[in-house]
């Protein structure tokens, strides 16, 4: 009852927020200021946003552009995803494989993903391959890492408990070593999914005709601030979506790791 | 040898590279008993377990259990460590049952068992809660459930009670022991607290600082229940108190 209060106020306040900067924002643009001459304000962009629902931009309206972008960023990142969990929970169970990647990993972690850009051309050429690896690659090292970290922090004194009860070493990782991981491969996913969706416009640099990305470089082409804020929008509604929706997938799965108390 | 010792250990030494640990420590445990271990804190008590255990690799010497080699595998052992071990992902139910799925019993068994255990430790209520929500005292019940559950040949306690307050620990001690009169089992149980020995034992091993021996062996004969106010039970930890000294 006192959590739904809160909620509520907390809602309140975050839709405060964003109504103060919405203010702001038509402020700063109003007529005769320099930003102004620039700038769309609020209630532009908001009505191309909703032209942008019927009307195609280049070739396919905003939803089109949308899914576009969304098939590049879930493959990217189931790829990222998978690879991740399993390259983390391998460097965290086996010394060798540790000894062995670590340093590589560690190497290649720091790049940033549009460093990659020209190598995905030449790797995997102008189509999609190119655009999938690159969010791939920045997704992967933030799923890596964290499901690493997890594997290596479980409790001893538990691998230790299901020795005793005797435990293969099979049965140990499946059944302790994994469980115990999860809460951190989440948190993993979580950046990962963001990072990947945030990469969305470097991927589609690399000569797209269409998507979310594709749309703001197309912007900025022919000078059309409108077009480029529609997309900058869309882009932020669009991932903290997919986070909410990836909060929400964890905290059913990782309900023994928030429940403090009844 | 005849298997007249359920557990036998010869000449156990460990060390950690160049810190001898254990030094040498040989005695026997018979079927059924209840041995308690006392020494000085930071004497090994614990490198003495989990060598015992296979936890660790012991550097030389042997253990037998019913005279063969320990294997976790084969032989059903089972371990209370000084923290909850329970699986946080599980919930209390789960927990107990996690020993009897790792070794393979029927379904109806495993049911019956953990039924049987839960309510012998009082956690029947809180069978599908998650260790988060319990307190630290049901987390030690709920461990040793899990460990009386597989019904261990062989049972090992490091301090499990180390970190309750004193009515918890006397409840659960007197648990303990009703436990271990019911289902049968050799415990072996490591404290520095010397009235709980007293109060568990059937016999008290005594160690020695660093590097560990064996200082003095005292049967317990007295009858039980006991009462910790008793003459003869004050006389007996004195006895013990004595031999350890570590003020």
């Amino acid at each position: 009852m006192k959590k739904k209060k809160l909620n509520i106020t907390r809602a309140a306040v975050g839709a405060l927020a964003i109504l103060c900067f919405l203010c702001l924002w038509f402020w700063a643009t109003r007529e005769g200021t320099p930003l102004g001459r620039l700038m769309p304000n609020p209630a532009q962009v908001f009505l191309r946003l909703v032209e942008t629902t019927h009307t195609k931009v280049g070739p396919l309206t905003i939803w089109g552009h949308m899914l576009n972008s969304l098939r590049r960023v879930l493959v990217g990142f189931c790829i990222a995803s998978g690879s991740g969990i399993l390259l983390g929970l391998a460097m965290g169970w086996n010394r060798t494989i540790e000894a062995l990647l670590r340093p590589i990993f560690e190497l290649l972690r720091p790049i940033p993903p549009l460093a990659w850009i020209s190598l995905a051309i030449v790797w995997f050429g102008l189509g999609e391959g190119g655009k999938y690896f690159i969010i791939f690659v920045s997704g992967f090292s933030n799923v890596t890492i964290n499901v690493y970290t997890g594997a290596k922090a479980v409790d001893p004194e538990l691998i230790g408990a299901a020795k005793m009860l005797g435990c293969s070493d099979r049965r140990i990782f499946t059944s302790i070593v994994i469980p115990s991981s999860v809460p951190y491969i989440f948190t993993g996913l979580q950046i990962a999914i963001s990072s990947s969706w945030a990469a969305v416009v470097a991927a589609e640099m690399v000569r797209s005709t269409n998507g979310i990305g594709w749309m703001i470089t197309a912007g900025q082409g022919i000078g059309d601030m409108e077009q480029i804020m529609v997309g900058i929008i869309v882009i932020g509604v669009v991932g903290f979506l997919l986070s909410t929706f990836m909060r929400g997938v964890e905290s059913k799965l990782c309900a023994w790791s928030r429940v403090q108390d009844s | 040898m005849a298997n007249e010792y359920k557990v036998q250990v010869n000449h156990l030494t460990k060390r950690f590279g160049d810190l001898l640990v254990l030094d040498d420590i040989s005695f026997n445990v018979k079927e059924n008993e209840f041995l308690c271990i006392v020494g000085p804190t930071g004497c090994g008590k614990t490198t003495f377990l989990n060598s015992l255990s296979k936890l660790y690799d012991i550097t030389a010497g042997e253990i037998l259990i019913n005279g063969e080699p320990v294997d976790l595998k084969r032989h059903n052992i089972a371990y209370i460590f000084q923290e909850y071990s329970n699986m946080p992902w599980l919930t209390i139910r789960q927990n107990v049952e996690f020993g009897l799925r790792i070794k393979k019993l029927p379904e109806a068994e495993i049911r019956e068992r953990s039924d049987y255990f839960l309510d012998m430790v009082g956690l029947t209520k809180f069978q599908d809660y998650y260790p988060r929500q319990l307190s630290a005292s049901m987390l030690q019940r709920a461990a040793i459930a899990r460990a009386f559950a597989v019904k261990p040949e062989v049972l090992l306690m490091d301090e499990p009670y180390g970190q309750l307050d004193i009515e918890l620990r006397f409840k659960l001690e007197d648990e303990l022991i009703r436990l271990w009169r019911e289902v049968g089992t050799t415990v072996i149980f490591i404290t520095h607290n010397i009235e709980e020995a007293v109060y568990l034992s059937g016999r008290i091993l005594v160690l020695t600082n660093k590097p560990t021996k064996i200082k003095a062996e005292i049967p317990n004969d007295l009858p039980r229940p006991r009462d910790i106010a008793d003459p003869n039970f004050v006389a007996l930890r004195n006895q013990v108190t004595e031999l350890i000294k570590w003020w």
